[in-house]
């Protein structure tokens, strides 16, 4: 397959090497003898989502936020239609919070999300930094991540991990995480959260997959080093669990 | 009053027979007299130093310089730089009438609890040599350390800011009272940014698109907003040429300095070090004399023999990219064929965390070079490092892993005698520099 992935603003939501997520699923894409194109969209550059495999939005600070929510916001509908229509996209960090109904910062002002969901984000100025270790009920394994985040989001209906034996969540420690709806998912975990999960990898692969009406072929490229390196942060993480 | 001084200098002098930590005893006086550092006679010269990197090696060539001025310096070498050690320092040092006897109190200041030390005092000058992406899983982002710095800044006080660096410029916006260092154009200068991420793609105060006229490293150079007018200011003390091939710098088109150390990291620290000093009114031949040749004796570069290898350890700290990156530059400009290992076993050594993100900001292709002959990675987390160099262009075969820190100097040992480097932090250097076979050389 031809795929085609859109990565908005790579320089300016790109905190804790968001980028990885992009590089991590071309490469796994394309050892699936697919070919794909990535295109990066700045703010102010048109872009064409219509045909789009994939959207991709990495982690900002909170100021870097509201530039890309003042961008993004044309592409509200374009994007609310592509996730109706099934497109897979993951919006990561921050940019989770852009897909709800609105963000309130620091100090009180409330800027408009797209509205793809009906979820609230608050910020505040308590910094919640945790290794996260919790469950999806995607797939069996557990999900390793790190959350870095000010704020809390309300009113998912449809988390991506149900369930948190250590971290932040979207409302709080141990709350569930994220959010996920036909083949949107979204999650303020941090960084290259595809590298840290092979399965999560897996998962969004088969979106892209079943949005063409096809299956992930059984015989799938293994990545050792990634699947190792879980390992070891997935035993780490439960004994801190069993510690505490 | 009295009772905390006396309290502070008892509860110091019983931590040190016990071998205790700085902070005990200003934690006490503080319970005694919450705002004793407000009563407190300080010096004529407070002088803070905070930022992402070269903290530690600013203030310590900072004291040398002044102590060789003759001036009388207190400053925390004991790394206590929050509220309650800063207190044991100035009660320690002062008499008990309460006046500090020295003509310079110097703090180095962690960046997030500066507002809390300088609630009661204020700094005469503050150097804040820069804001890079750091220690992610304590400090959040560059932003977030940026407005907790932002409070513990007092009308009063003289900034001592780095030109060169588009963010921690910031805090001169709406100060009246700011000197600047930074680098002209140079022979190490590009012209555009380098590194993995750009966080200068971007102006800090208005988001707008910004430009650079040259770059020295990463995202630091002569910046220039589109759109609000945020650009590199013209500087006072000022790197006016670095030849790093050769090791001088030249400061103000007149002072010239060997270099002990040839790298972009130690240039700043040298010019933040000399602007703190020129204003505290050193003459330019008496901060020049102390840095000439300047040797750190702060561990951070070790030199050792494994083997038939000649060995530089070089300590960059985990979670900061661009110190990673520096040392990386390092290693790409030597000549002689080396091999690098990389140790992350223990991402920090005061919290636990598992977090590996930052691997994915290091710009590892810099070690894409033919002299570059082997990189072996170890340490827990020396499968993560493999998966983040599956993505450079380095060749697999020049790259191994072996987890185990003592098997990967036991194999070095049996092999070759090329230069080697290892890169790593401080939560993880002494799990090589105590094997047996590794033979440390004396600084």
């Amino acid at each position: 397959m031809d795929i085609r992935i859109i990565h908005f603003y790579p320089d300016l939501m790109s905190l804790y090497g968001s980028y990885a997520n992009v590089a991590v699923l071309r490469r796994y894409l394309e050892a699936l003898g697919n070919t794909v194109t990535v295109e990066t969209v700045v703010p102010g550059q048109e872009a064409d989502l219509a045909g789009a495999d994939f959207l991709f939005m990495g982690a900002g600070t909170e100021r870097s936020q509201k530039a890309a929510l003042a961008d993004f916001a044309r592409f509200g509908s374009a994007v609310k239609a592509a996730a109706e229509s099934g497109t897979a996209m993951l919006f990561a960090g921050t940019a989770m919070e852009l897909l709800g109904s609105t963000i309130t910062d620091a100090e009180g002002k409330v800027y408009e999300g797209i509205g793809l969901a009906a979820f609230t984000s608050v910020q505040g100025k308590t910094r919640f930094v945790a290794d996260v270790y919790g469950a999806t009920s995607l797939f069996p394994e557990p999900v390793v991540g790190f959350m870095n985040k000010c704020s809390t989001v309300s009113g998912v209906k449809t988390p991506l991990l149900d369930s948190l034996a250590l971290g932040f969540g979207n409302e709080g420690e141990k709350t569930p995480e994220g959010f996920h709806w036909k083949n949107v998912f979204a999650s303020e975990l941090t960084g290259p959260i595809l590298v840290k999960n092979p399965r999560l990898l897996a998962a969004v692969a088969e979106a892209i997959y079943r949005r063409r009406g096809e299956t992930l072929p059984e015989e799938r490229p293994v990545d050792r080093w990634a699947e190792d390196g879980y390992a070891i942060t997935a035993e780490q993480l439960k004994l801190r669990c069993q510690s505490k | 009053m009295f009772l905390a001084i006396l309290v502070c200098k008892l509860g110091r002098f019983v931590g040190k027979l016990v071998g205790k930590g700085s902070s005990m005893p200003g934690k006490f006086a503080l319970k005694i007299c919450p705002d004793i550092l407000r009563r407190i006679q300080m010096p004529p010269h407070i002088i803070a130093v905070t930022g992402s990197n070269g903290k530690t090696s600013t203030v310590e060539m900072i004291a040398a310089i002044l102590r060789a001025d003759g001036k009388h310096v207190v400053y925390n070498k004991e790394g206590s730089n929050q509220i309650e050690g800063v207190t044991t320092l100035v009660l320690a040092h002062a008499t008990m009438g309460g006046r500090v006897k020295a003509d310079v109190l110097l703090l180095e200041s962690d960046e997030r609890y500066a507002k809390f030390s300088f609630q009661f005092f204020h700094p005469t000058e503050f150097v804040i040599t820069n804001l890079y992406r750091d220690q992610l899983t304590r400090n959040g982002h560059p932003e977030w350390v940026y407005d907790a710095i932002l409070p513990a800044i007092h009308p009063e006080t003289e900034l001592i800011l780095n030109a060169d660096d588009p963010l921690s410029s910031c805090f001169a916006v709406g100060h009246e009272k700011v000197k600047w260092f930074g680098l002209d154009k140079c022979s190490v200068s590009t012209d555009a940014p380098t590194g993995v991420y750009r966080d200068g793609a971007y102006c800090p105060v208005c988001k707008a698109p910004m430009e650079y006229d040259y770059v020295h490293y990463n995202h630091i150079g002569a910046y220039r907003c589109t759109k609000c007018g945020h650009a590199k200011p013209a500087t006072d003390y000022t790197a006016t040429d670095v030849d790093l091939e050769n090791g001088t710098l030249t400061i103000d088109g007149g002072v010239t300095i060997q270099l002990a150390f040839r790298s972009i990291y130690n240039v700043y620290n040298i010019l933040a070090a000399y602007a703190a000093c020129r204003e505290c009114g050193v003459a330019p031949e008496t901060a020049s004399g102390v840095i000439n040749n300047y040797i750190l004796k702060n561990g951070r570069m070790q030199k050792f023999t494994l083997g038939q290898h000649h060995g530089t350890l070089l300590t960059s700290k985990h979670e900061n990219s661009i110190a990673y990156d520096t040392n990386l530059r390092y290693v790409a400009s030597t000549k002689a064929d080396c091999a690098v290992l990389i140790i992350v076993d223990a991402v920090s050594r005061k919290y636990f965390t598992s977090e590996t993100s930052w691997l994915w900001d290091i710009d590892f292709d810099q070690l894409n070079r033919a002299h570059v002959r082997k990189i072996i990675f170890s340490g827990r987390y020396c499968n993560d490092l493999a998966e983040r160099f599956s993505f450079t262009a380095i060749s697999p075969e020049v790259w191994s892993v072996q987890p185990d820190i003592a098997a990967a100097a036991a194999e070095l040992k049996a092999q070759g005698g090329e230069d080697l480097y290892v890169v790593t932090c401080f939560s993880d250097r002494d799990k090589l520099l105590t094997l047996p076979d590794v033979k440390k050389e004396a600084l």
